[in-house]
């Protein structure tokens, strides 16, 4: 059973939809309690930082989420802002503290060239850094669907899963054992998008 | 146009690209298909494929089969290689040509093999023809979709999970890859099979007389019941590499397959595309469309497997392609449409850069010696043409619009929406 | 990089798909929830819906028809039509939108987008603008489904609704919707060049040259396109290849 983390931040169906698809059962869950009978954990989102992070620690999820991801070990994906969440600190309106599960900052993009727009919004080629089973099957190349005007910079070079070029290299996925997350959004991202939640599934508990 | 330095062709083929070479990306995919795939692991797959559902249901496989020398070649192969119990499937789009007929009561016969087939609703594909002409430039809808989605709707009825098509997609465009290997399914379907038009849509778009019951040949089954059959449907050419010549040599010898004429196709590639007798006037669509043929396309693939050089392909196209087929006029009475009719729909289809030519001006093919044969035209009601009907002239308000339009004579519908 | 994008642009009346000519004579061309399924399997980068149902009781089907889509079709949605309130947008976005395009309410009440970028976030607003020439010469925008002419020309319009908060512009040209006569470039290049949100052009795409041309000399990051996939047997992804060989970055859809 997955487990959707419903935190008032965004809409959840499509990530919901893409897992039933592949066949998974899914529960959104709101109740930090829940998440005692989920085998796997995805944490979606969209919106700004410090309210997610806020949002969070109102329902009581933060100690929850350390206990069941961290210590437990319960394979957890994070997407889109639920990946930036897992930084130390986030820059977004005000400097705001996060999960601090993956060691580094989330920063705006800082683009020099005047071509480039903030969101960046669309498609854009990853190139897979280590070995990282969410990653299986896709090449480097692959086309993934992005919408975002941060991005996280990552302390420690070897929790980088997939990078990522819009006017500077970013990171465009990370990996920490049982932790996984990606910048884009696999459940809009067609068939390459529906790999990487196939691996998900099929990562050992 | 541009033309593949090596195949020769042109840039009017769908899905071509071309490499700094400029090589098309169907040479470099054959490239891939002869150096880069291990074709013994390949076939050992196949084997575990077949082993896995071997025996489990009523019959092994299903092969969908219209008799033309990949279906043929695929049942062949599979009975007497691999031994299986099929059940191999006609989708009958109604214009099986004699010789074609009498080769599918041979080779059924000298293989044993249990047989379906099904005729859709003639009134009905006669109307489908004529829409997804006058949509797509492409009358044969009814056929793209009943041939990949009826067999997959008996896979389901008769719970026969695994699906034997013939030689794969990427053997002439990039849909998909070699390296890749393609499922025969929905997905594949809706990219590159049903000219973007599926049932439900067609419904819409016809004149109310057709229901959605009439449609339902031409259905793709739902994911969720093919799901529960736990389908594979895949190509056996993404498991032997495909070498059509070879393939007409073996059933030719084997169970005595007979090549017929083709419209428009020199004497040496009597193999190909024999079953129907409209194709002839498909291939003459796509000449005017795109600017070459069947012989360009035969000959492609001749070059790219070293049986021909590039002047033998120049003076083959330069003889046979391009002429108005006999058989236009047999097309034109079964969907009761003239000659202008036709050329004014066409014309809407052109593929730019090529451009449209004065069809009267085109030499005149020889008719086949088994053209008299056909059948002849029957008489139904529904004869007039009626191009794209307007549903109502409202705007985004949904109010009535009296605006003039001025790029818009309200009445040629054909015409207006050319490419 | 980021690649350059192309949308069909799908019209919905009381649950079918239609399209027409300058924004009148409309035809039958499918259903929308299979039409999605077909652009999802021909690659395409996203789907955009626009809702022309005129009467509001039939709008709850619009809503259906985004759940229907979202069941399969793994890829971002751009919804409009008709949207003129928060609420309106929360509920789209609920169904499974991700991003609602607004036009004339925004002329109505500026605020509106202002409220609705702030809450939901710019990147899921889009704004849209049609504009045409009008008895003068004159480029002007026009609103309720191109009846009614705003005294505004859509390059300023562009500059405000990028200040109220739009992610995105969707730029029409009603003139030429449906002609295939080709994109009107000229504008498309004056705001995509001005403005710093991405610019979607539509309007008069016939040939797989005009959508070159789209990318090339309009410097669109999207081109928005009915009639070529509606009236022809092109595809996107037959489009991907033509565009890819023409040296622009697109994606070929998987």
């Amino acid at each position: 059973m997955i487990a959707i983390i419903d935190y008032g931040m965004g809409n959840l169906l499509s990530v919901r939809k893409a897992f039933e698809y592949l066949g998974e059962e899914t529960i959104v869950i709101s109740d930090p309690q829940q998440l005692q009978e989920a085998s796997r954990v995805v944490l979606p989102g969209v919106g700004s930082f410090p309210d997610a992070i806020m949002a969070l620690s109102a329902k009581g999820w933060l100690d929850v989420l350390q206990r069941q991801i961290v210590e437990a070990g319960k394979p957890f994906l994070g997407i889109c802002l639920g990946m930036q969440l897992l930084a130390d600190e986030g820059e977004e309106n005000y400097p705001c503290k996060g999960l601090g599960w993956i060691k580094g900052k989330v920063k705006r993009f800082l683009l020099t060239d005047k071509g480039l727009k903030i969101p960046q919004v669309g498609w854009n080629e990853i190139r897979p850094t280590g070995n990282s089973p969410l990653f299986q099957k896709i090449r480097e190349g692959d086309t993934f669907y992005f919408v975002h005007s941060y991005h996280l910079v990552c302390g420690d070079e070897k929790d980088i899963a997939a990078k990522c070029h819009y006017g500077e290299d970013f990171v465009a996925a990370v990996q920490k054992d049982n932790i996984f997350a990606t910048q884009f959004h696999p459940e809009k991202s067609q068939d390459n998008g529906i790999k990487i939640l196939k691996n998900f599934i099929e990562l050992k508990a | 146009m541009k033309i593949c330095s090596r195949c020769m062709t042109p840039e009017t083929h769908e899905t071509i690209m071309y490499d700094e070479q400029g090589v098309c990306n169907v040479c470099r995919q054959h490239e891939v298909k002869k150096e880069k795939i291990d074709w013994s692991s390949r076939l050992q797959d196949l084997e575990v494929l077949i082993d896995q559902y071997r025996g489990k249901f009523d019959y092994d496989c299903l092969i969908p089969f219209s008799g033309g020398k990949d279906s043929t070649y695929a049942v062949y192969k599979l009975v007497t290689d691999y031994k299986v119990k099929p059940l191999v499937v006609s989708f009958d789009h109604g214009f099986l040509r004699p010789q074609t007929l009498e080769n599918n009561t041979r080779t059924l016969r000298k293989l044993g093999v249990d047989f379906l087939k099904f005729t859709p609703n003639w009134h009905v594909v006669r109307k489908i023809m004529l829409e997804s002409f006058i949509r797509k430039g492409d009358f044969c809808w009814h056929c793209h979709t009943g041939i990949f989605a009826y067999p997959m709707q008996v896979a389901v009825k008769h719970n026969v999970p695994l699906i034997f098509w013939g030689e794969p997609s990427a053997e002439y465009t990039s849909y998909y890859s070699y390296d890749n290997p393609e499922e025969v399914d929905e997905k594949r379907f809706n990219r590159c099979t049903n000219l973007g038009i599926t049932a439900e849509d067609m419904q819409g778009m016809l004149d109310g007389s057709v229901s959605m019951r009439d449609l339902a040949p031409f259905m793709y089954p739902k994911l969720k019941d093919l799901r529960k059959v736990g389908y594979r449907s895949v190509c056996l050419g993404s498991y032997i590499p495909w070498d059509v010549k070879k393939h007409v040599e073996i059933i030719t010898r084997e169970i005595g397959w007979q090549g017929d004429d083709v419209e428009g196709v020199p004497p040496g590639y009597r193999y190909e595309k024999v079953e129907c007798m409209l194709q002839g006037v498909r291939d003459y669509c796509k000449f005017l469309k795109r600017g070459y043929a069947r012989v360009s396309h035969l000959s492609s693939i001749d070059i790219r497997n070293n049986r021909m050089g590039k002047d033998e392909a120049e003076r083959l196209v330069a003889q046979y392609e391009g002429k108005r087929p006999a058989s236009l006029d047999y097309f034109l009475s079964l969907l009761g449409i003239s000659e202008e009719e036709f050329n004014e729909i066409i014309k809407t289809h052109v593929v730019s850069p090529n451009e449209w030519r004065e069809t009267s001006l085109l030499p005149m093919g020889d008719m086949l010696p088994d053209q008299p044969l056909w059948p002849k035209a029957v008489e139904v009601s529904q004869a007039k043409i009626c191009p794209l009907k307007v549903i109502g002239d409202k705007n985004l308000q949904g109010e009535e619009n009296d605006r003039d339009h001025r790029l818009w004579d309200g009445k040629s519908a054909v015409g207006a929406e050319s490419l | 990089m980021l690649k350059k994008r192309l949308i069909p642009k799908l019209l919905l009346m009381e649950g079918r798909t239609v399209k027409g000519v300058a924004f009148g004579n409309l035809r039958d061309v499918g259903n929308p929830v299979t039409n999605a399924r077909i652009y999802n399997a021909q690659g395409a980068d996203e789907l955009i819906f626009l809702d022309i149902t005129a009467s509001q009781e039939k709008r709850g089907i619009l809503y259906d028809i985004i759940a229907q889509t979202a069941e399969e079709c793994f890829m971002p949605f751009t919804v409009g039509g008709g949207v003129r309130t928060l609420d309106d947008v929360r509920r789209l976005l609920l169904a499974g939108a991700d991003k609602v395009s607004v036009n004339t309410a925004v002329v109505e009440n500026p605020d509106f987008m202002r409220e609705a970028a702030n809450r939901f976030g710019r990147q899921c607003m889009v704004g849209a603008i049609d504009y045409r020439q009008d008895d003068n010469g004159e480029y002007r925008v026009f609103t309720h489904g191109g009846t009614v002419q705003i005294d505004k020309d859509p390059l300023t319009w562009a500059f405000e609704l990028q200040e109220l908060g739009v992610g995105e512009i969707l730029l029409t040209s009603i003139d030429r919707d449906g002609t295939n006569q080709g994109l009107d470039l000229e504008i498309t290049r004056e705001i995509a060049d001005a403005v710093d949100v991405p610019v979607i052009a539509s309007g008069g795409v016939g040939t797989l040259a005009h959508l070159a041309e789209g990318f090339k000399e309009g410097h669109a990051a999207a081109l928005a396109v009915g009639s070529l996939f509606h009236f022809t047997d092109q595809s996107p992804i037959k489009c991907q290849f033509y565009l890819k060989g023409e040296g622009i970055d697109v994606r070929i859809g998987q």
